[in-house]
């Protein structure tokens, strides 16, 4: 195996590795501005260790469907994460997936997920699941025009193009497209990540729950699966939003050094945006499910005017 | 340059982007706190402006600005909403607005393309999102049914104006901005005075039951 074959797999691992405890600095700043001490950051991967060990029961109803899901929500997302510019930019493997199979990847790993979630019978499942998909309707577009916003400015849907080409025009990072672009991806962060104007991620109880509606009727290591997978998913969409619009930081050579700022640099961006995300869901109350649609017009007349804004007033 | 290209062009689309928020919300506090933050970004791009054209009557300009339209007029308007109460009753729901405002924005980049091919200036960049801000802000004035929120959409088709001022003229004469100011802060207190009238006349700050009058 070549070196940027090595880094690729690096790469991916610590995306994978890291996640949990993203969300878990998540909480712990969100609890610390609320005025509560909060779980220890390490929380999460305890509690995957707990769920992995546990047994898994499944509903007798529950066709194949529903054991498989897990592995394939868990599977898109790993190999979302390993398209995705963690530390280095012109790594081969980026010529695998461009933007577009990233958010179709994400958007299966969705759609197996609505599928798991009418398949036991439940009726919380069940209004999930419809939910959910109301939502990734919404957010779709949004995504999809966003993503043509950075691909005209860089002529290119390649992940790790985008990120070098911005990283050779500094200029073009502030540009009104790009500003526009990022507000829009970062509204349908919240939505698809399920985060709090949107959906409620640390609930179990309420009648408005969406992503944790589906996986009521999971537990034992299916549950694990698919907790892991949410926590890579915003793992990589803060990785999406970091590298593509501030790029700066992400290795160009391939030496320990650069590689090493990179690092650093990836952290850093995380910590920032994990801070904005505690500050933002200790802000705001979870929207009325008939106004989330008001939110994601919103991002998509954004969406809209990065696209514009790209095309005409370069 | 560049540089300068670049900031002004973040700055119109700061405006832009807040001129947008009052098109969802639900409240007029919500609608001032976005006006205060226009006219904040608008202080900025007009000093930001002064100093890369080296036009000091600019900094005079971004000066009454900061005091006019981030300090007094918000103040006016943080009094007027607790006199007054906060629901607002637009004539259009939040998603048909914030679309109608994205297509205004096309509009305004199709309308300003000429100009955009015969300016120079580096600011010319943010001329499409100027235009795009003074239809958005038309789009409040005949949306809402309050007067209050009308005469928000008033100042920030203001601020539109003056975004486009400074955008594609560096600014006009300070004796004009003085005299534009006034005119705007004159305009506001009359406003503020048809307001209240309004609210004592009808007990509401509804403008429809203004055209029932004829009944």
């Amino acid at each position: 195996m070549t070196a940027t074959a090595w880094l690729a797999a690096v790469q991916t691992l610590l995306a994978v590795g890291l996640a949990p405890g993203l969300a878990g600095v998540v909480r712990r700043l969100k609890a610390r501005l609320q005025g509560r001490i909060g779980p220890p950051i390490g929380q999460p991967y305890r509690e995957l260790r707990k769920l992995l060990q546990k047994e898994p029961l499944v509903a007798h109803h529950a066709s194949w469907l529903f054991r498989a899901t897990p592995f394939i929500v868990f599977a898109t997302t790993v190999a979302v994460a390993a398209l995705v510019p963690l530390l280095a930019v012109g790594l081969p493997i980026y010529a695998v997936g461009d933007l577009i199979v990233v958010v179709y990847l994400l958007l299966a790993g969705t759609f197996f997920l609505a599928l798991a979630g009418l398949d036991p019978g439940s009726p919380f499942g069940g209004m999930g699941a419809s939910r959910e998909m109301t939502i990734a309707a919404l957010a779709e577009p949004v995504i999809g025009v966003a993503i043509f916003a950075l691909a005209l400015t860089a002529d290119s849907t390649n992940l790790g193009r985008i990120a070098a080409r911005m990283l050779a025009h500094p200029a073009t990072a502030v540009s009104p497209g790009h500003l526009l672009a990022f507000a829009a991806l970062f509204i349908v962060t919240l939505a698809e990540t399920g985060r709090l104007p949107v959906d409620n991620p640390s609930t179990h109880l309420e009648l408005t729950m969406i992503h944790e509606a589906m996986l009521l009727e999971y537990s034992g290591r299916y549950l694990a699966l698919l907790e892991w997978a949410a926590d890579i998913k915003l793992f990589v969409f803060f990785a999406l939003l970091a590298n593509l619009f501030v790029p700066w930081g992400l290795a160009v050579t391939l030496t320990p050094l650069a590689l090493a700022v990179a690092l650093g640099a990836l952290a850093l961006k995380l910590g920032v945006l994990a801070l904005a995300l505690a500050l933002l869901e200790t802000r705001v109350a979870k929207l009325r499910l008939f106004r989330v649609p008001e939110l994601l017009s919103v991002s998509f007349v954004l969406a809209l005017l990065a696209v514009t804004a790209s095309l005409l007033g370069r | 340059m560049r540089l300068f290209a670049q900031l002004s062009a973040l700055g119109s689309s700061a405006m832009l982007l807040l001129a947008l928020i009052p098109l969802w919300r639900h409240t007029v506090r919500a609608y001032a706190r976005a006006f205060t933050w226009q006219s904040l970004t608008l202080a900025g791009l007009t000093a930001l402006t002064a100093y890369f054209s080296g036009d000091a009557e600019l900094y005079a300009v971004a000066a009454l600005l900061l005091g006019l339209k981030v300090v007094v007029i918000p103040r006016l308007l943080a009094r007027m909403d607790r006199r007054f109460g906060s629901e607002i009753q637009p004539y259009l729901n939040a998603t048909t607005s914030v679309l109608t405002a994205g297509v205004l924005v096309l509009f305004a980049y199709i309308v300003a393309e000429p100009l955009l091919l015969a300016s120079r200036l580096p600011t010319r960049g943010g001329i499409p999102l100027a235009l795009g801000l003074i239809f958005v802000s038309l789009l409040i004035i005949v949306s809402r049914k309050r007067a209050l929120t009308q005469v928000i959409g008033f100042l920030m088709l203001e601020n539109g104006i003056a975004l486009l001022a400074v955008l594609a003229a560096y600014g006009v004469p300070l004796v004009v901005e003085i005299g534009v100011f006034m005119d705007a802060l004159m305009g506001f207190l009359v406003m503020q005075i048809f307001v209240y009238q309004i609210h004592e006349t009808f007990e509401s700050l509804d403008v429809e039951q203004l055209s029932r009058l004829k009944d």
